[in-house]
């Protein structure tokens, strides 16, 4: 039995991408501080009129009053929860009926025509709808920021099912696993990936939906705050609000792609990452 | 066909027990299996003993797979029956595992984890580290699968399958996709194994002298049925190599190719 010693050691990393020093960790905010500094010389310069594009300096002192008025916190808090409530409802339906398609066939056949048919329409042309049917009340912007996160999450969480490694499964049934056990030890896990594919997919089309609808049709949160500020010409209201859009985006970004990382810290695609 | 001369290898046998203590006996009557219009086995009756180790090989195509799937229970016979200790394959359940050409294991459990999904009543860390231990793997338990090297990965596969201690285990190719030194030392592990454990084993491969080497008795499949029968004294430990046992090669191969 000495040939036994002589099995090669594991490789504990697969990384054919060199790791960052430390300090270089920074490196990814370099562009974005560049960019801010060279718009405040710009505008300081007179190089930028007012009147056209404020400077960073100057929406930084509207955000802080706007923070000490608690006028901004209220229209964030608005839309955080209007996002959150529609991604919670879209992204649960999307998911469940992804897990049914994948796993039964008489699901799938009954309902997967007709989802593909609704979703080549884009869901934003149903606005002038759906303002008919909820208004321009809560129901109207959770509606269209459901269905907009529905697709991603559907689609994926069903393409995950479906392609979980099909001799895992026949493995698991012929270790006595059947129903329950196969879905949540080997199916699910199985598919996870491609779930949280679907999942920062979704929130992109979250956001995006989201500001649209806001900007349509609201009476709070930051879409409807961007457009009062348009009627008033507060230019550096609506510069506040675009740039708050992309500070949520990459927020629940950074959460998504942290739960995602220890999610997935099986996998060799995660383990330096 | 007739009963195996089983006194021929020394494997006792107990006449009125159905069961060995640990190895339990496999009775194919008339079995047939066609897919669609192919027939891949026709009326094959074969016997095995509890704690022999049986080979199949043959030619690809030749429905060896398909014949250890029948036994497995993870397919249904055309016709006849597959019995294995007394029950119907399908219903054999923790009688039999089953170890694949490819590990298999779970991604996303631990090494111990997965060796735990070959018991049946729940995980029982002590059985785990016990198979663990015998595969020589007892440091790796904590590791994932993806840390592990091949050879590695299909020694955990063997720890899955032997942790609830089986009286069949079933062998498809297990050995197939390893460098020639991580099977050689996994051909010797898979045969200590079943000398300690006494499990019946059945080992289908596409590797004549892996089949000389581990077995009690080959068998050639081809034209759906057996082709011909090739029992191994087994005389103390593996005498691979010898004039012996490549002569029994040989004839196998002579078998297979219809020289």
């Amino acid at each position: 039995m000495s040939l036994t010693d002589t099995i090669k050691p594991a490789r504990t990393r697969a990384g054919w991408r060199p790791g960052l020093p430390p300090l270089q960790a920074l490196l990814p905010y370099a562009v974005p501080a560049a960019i801010l500094i060279l718009w405040e010389i710009a505008g300081a310069t007179g190089l930028v009129r007012e009147t056209v594009m404020p400077r960073p300096s100057v929406i930084l002192a509207t955000a802080v009053q706007m923070m000490l008025t608690g006028e901004l916190f209220t229209h964030l808090g608005v839309s955080a929860a209007r996002a959150l409530a529609g991604l919670l409802i879209g992204g649960g339906i999307g998911f469940l009926l992804g897990v049914a398609n994948g796993v039964s066939r008489l699901s799938e056949t009954l309902t997967d025509s007709t989802l593909q048919m609704v979703r080549n329409i884009p869901h934003l042309a149903l606005i002038p709808l759906v303002i008919l049917w909820f208004g321009i009340g809560e129901g109207a912007k959770l509606f269209l920021v459901a269905l907009g996160v529905f697709f991603p999450i559907y689609l994926n969480t069903l393409h995950g099912i479906r392609n979980v490694d099909p001799q895992l499964i026949e493995m698991g049934r012929a270790y006595g696993m059947n129903g329950r056990r196969l879905f949540f030890r080997v199916v699910l896990p199985g598919a996870l990936p491609s779930i949280f594919v679907g999942l920062r997919y979704g929130l992109g089309i979250m956001w995006l939906t989201l500001i649209v609808a806001e900007t349509l049709s609201a009476s709070s949160g930051l879409g409807y705050m961007a457009m009062k500020a348009r009627e008033f010409m507060v230019l550096d209201v609506v510069v506040l609000s675009i740039l708050l859009y992309a500070a949520l985006g990459k927020l629940a970004d950074t959460l998504t792609r942290a739960l995602e990382r220890r999610a997935l810290k099986w996998s060799p695609a995660y383990a330096n990452a | 066909m007739q009963m195996p001369d089983l006194a021929a290898h020394g494997v006792p046998t107990p006449p009125m027990l159905r069961h060995a203590p640990e190895g339990v006996e496999i009775a194919i009557r008339n079995l047939g299996r066609s897919f669609g219009g192919q027939r891949v086995l026709v009326n094959l009756d074969l016997d095995v003993a509890p704690g022999e180790f049986l080979s199949i090989v043959g030619k690809s195509g030749c429905g060896k797979s398909t014949l250890l799937r029948l036994v497995a229970g993870l397919d249904r016979p055309t016709s006849g029956s597959v019995t294995v200790g007394g029950l119907p394959a399908h219903e054999a359940g923790d009688h039999l595992r089953i170890m694949f050409q490819e590990p298999r294991l779970l991604p996303w459990a631990s090494v111990a984890e997965n060796v735990a999904i070959g018991l049946p009543r729940g995980p029982d860390p002590r059985a785990v580290a016990e198979a663990l231990e015998q595969v020589q793997l007892a440091d790796k338990a904590g590791f994932w699968p993806a840390q592990l090297s091949g050879g590695q990965r299909q020694r955990a596969a063997l720890a899955r399958a032997l942790v609830s201690h089986p009286g069949l285990l079933l062998l498809d190719e297990p050995l197939g996709a390893l460098d020639a030194l991580t099977r050689l030392t996994m051909q010797n592990l898979i045969r200590d194994m079943h000398d300690r454990a006494g499990f019946t084993a059945i080992l289908v491969t596409h590797d004549v002298a892996e089949a000389v080497a581990l077995s009690d008795r080959v068998i050639v499949l081809g034209q759906g049925g057996i082709l011909t029968e090739t029992r191994i004294l087994r005389a103390g430990p593996t005498t691979r190599g010898s004039a012996e046992l490549a002569a029994i090669e040989t004839g196998i191969l002579d078998a297979i190719f219809a020289r």
